[in-house]
């Protein structure tokens, strides 16, 4: 699966919301209203998704999933 | 002094969720109280309970909002829409600077700590919900409120045990009458029945332990009484001014006329036996009502369960009332679905409203062997009677020796 749709899962997975709600080119924030401590939540479990280690801010609510997706990718190099 | 409006009110409550299933189930003087089997519970002295059923029916909260929060927050979220709706606001066209919101809760959230201290010794921190700190605090209800509804006026969350509810009732009843706050959601809420809350409950020595008969348990003033049933629940009211029901065209319920407020202070657990304070506290309530006890037609007792308790209350009401506490009808409603803890004030003062409403005396369950100790009163016994009730007395005592009376008279 692709990142960005990974991501949107995970997304969707945590905070209960419909798929169709996060939608493309919206920011977590602009989308669904993610606040500062849904996004303490949502970066744990990325993390744990991706196997991979998130500093802070790297994975904001200002975002959006492409963003975040090339985020996510940039650490699979190896 | 201004009198203070009832308007409205929700209620969740082991009898039922909102007034007519919760009256017609306390009419029949049928008992809610039973085994709790929520988890293993064969460690507890005492572990029968009166408990919440389908709450999800008549919940409107999003599955989003339910993963941060404690049951007792979800139930003070449906009992608040229930009170607002019931009084006819909408909190959207007041002056949310002047909305307040009074609370009392004993034990705070529970289920959604002791989750979370599990998570962290299995998971470790990254396991622990960010929630957790707003979940679990006596204050979380009133902060989802006024989150839910955009409250921004003068709020309180009382902690004062047993007494806590109508505890806050009173103080919001004179912060409306010194016109801190025009409009106030008043009442409490407790889900004292997860493995942690229930073992804080435990502790304290006053629970029955008669958990092969639940329904029979909780015998107020019997001489075979060995405590009360714990249950949970919520009950808000709304709260406002005389002259703005009447300005509304509101549909007045009743209003409160008089509250007193008193500590026994002899004992961290047990109140004192002879009553004095608690008869004080009464007295308080009487002369800011400006009534006599004898204009009493119901008294809605704290019926506590205990040994102390029970002598106590009933020593009280002897001495403010004298010869006139034979002829007024006292009854114990709770024995048919626990006490409530923080919110059973609230749950009382409701319990009230329906008993002026309908002119009918809800039964003291399980009083059949009258505390010798304990005579004096006309405890309402086996069917509920019917009885013309205008003005009422509400006592609520906590651990400790607190002791609150509130007076309300019917609209």
């Amino acid at each position: 699966m692709a990142t960005k749709e990974k991501v949107r899962e995970v997304i969707v997975h945590l905070l209960k919301v419909k798929p169709e709600e996060m939608k493309d080119g919206q920011s977590l924030e602009q989308a669904l209203g993610v606040d500062s401590t849904e996004m303490v939540e949502v970066v744990i479990a990325l993390q744990k998704a991706f196997g991979i280690q998130l500093a802070e801010k790297e994975v904001a609510k200002q975002q959006t999933l492409d963003e975040i997706a090339r985020v996510i990718d940039s650490k699979k190099v190896s | 002094m201004v009198r203070i409006a009832i308007t409205g009110f929700g209620i969740v409550a082991p009898p039922g969720i909102d007034k007519k299933p919760f009256w017609a189930n306390v009419k029949a003087g049928r008992s809610s109280v039973r085994k709790i089997e929520r988890y293993d519970t064969h460690l507890y002295p005492s572990h029968i309970g009166g408990m919440v059923h389908d709450l999800d029916a008549y919940s409107h909260v999003s599955s989003r909002l339910l993963q941060k929060i404690d049951p007792f927050s979800h139930m003070a979220l449906i009992a608040s829409e229930m009170a607002l709706k019931d009084a006819g606001i909408d909190l959207a066209k007041e002056n949310l600077n002047r909305v307040g919101i009074f609370m009392g809760n004993a034990l705070g959230g529970w289920l959604y700590g002791e989750t979370e201290l599990r998570d962290l010794y299995i998971e470790g921190r990254s396991g622990v919900s960010p929630y957790m700190a707003s979940a679990w605090f006596p204050a979380a209800p009133q902060g989802q409120v006024s989150i839910y509804y955009g409250i921004k006026g003068y709020s309180k969350t009382v902690v004062s045990d047993r007494a806590s509810s109508l505890m806050a009732i009173g103080h919001a009843t004179k912060i409306l009458q010194k016109q801190k706050a025009d409009l106030i959601l008043a009442g409490g809420m407790e889900a004292p029945l997860s493995p942690y809350g229930l073992l804080c409950c435990n502790t304290n020595g006053e629970l029955s332990t008669k958990n092969e008969t639940p329904e029979e348990a909780y015998k107020p003033f019997d001489r075979r009484r060995d405590g009360f049933v714990v249950g949970e629940g919520s009950g808000i009211m709304i709260l406002e001014g005389e002259g703005r029901a009447e300005k509304r065209a509101a549909h007045v319920l009743a209003f409160i006329t008089g509250y007193g407020a008193t500590c026994d202070g002899v004992d961290r657990i047990k109140p004192n036996p002879d009553g004095k304070e608690c008869a004080r506290a009464i007295r308080m309530a009487l002369d800011q009502a400006g009534a006599k006890p004898q204009d009493i037609d119901y008294i809605s007792l704290d019926g506590a369960g205990t040994q102390e308790g029970d002598i106590g209350e009933a020593a009280a009401i002897r001495e403010v009332f004298g010869e006139a506490a034979k002829e007024v009808p006292a009854s114990v409603p709770k024995t048919m679905f626990g006490n409530l803890l923080g919110a059973s004030g609230a749950v009382d003062m409701i319990m009230t409203l329906l008993v002026m409403e309908h002119g009918l005396v809800p039964s003291t369950l399980n009083l059949e062997e009258l505390d010798p100790r304990c005579a004096g009163l006309d405890y309402v016994t086996g069917k509920a009677r019917p009885h013309n009730v205008k003005k009422a007395l509400v006592i609520s005592r906590g651990r400790g020796g607190i002791n609150s009376a509130l007076v309300m008279e019917k609209a």
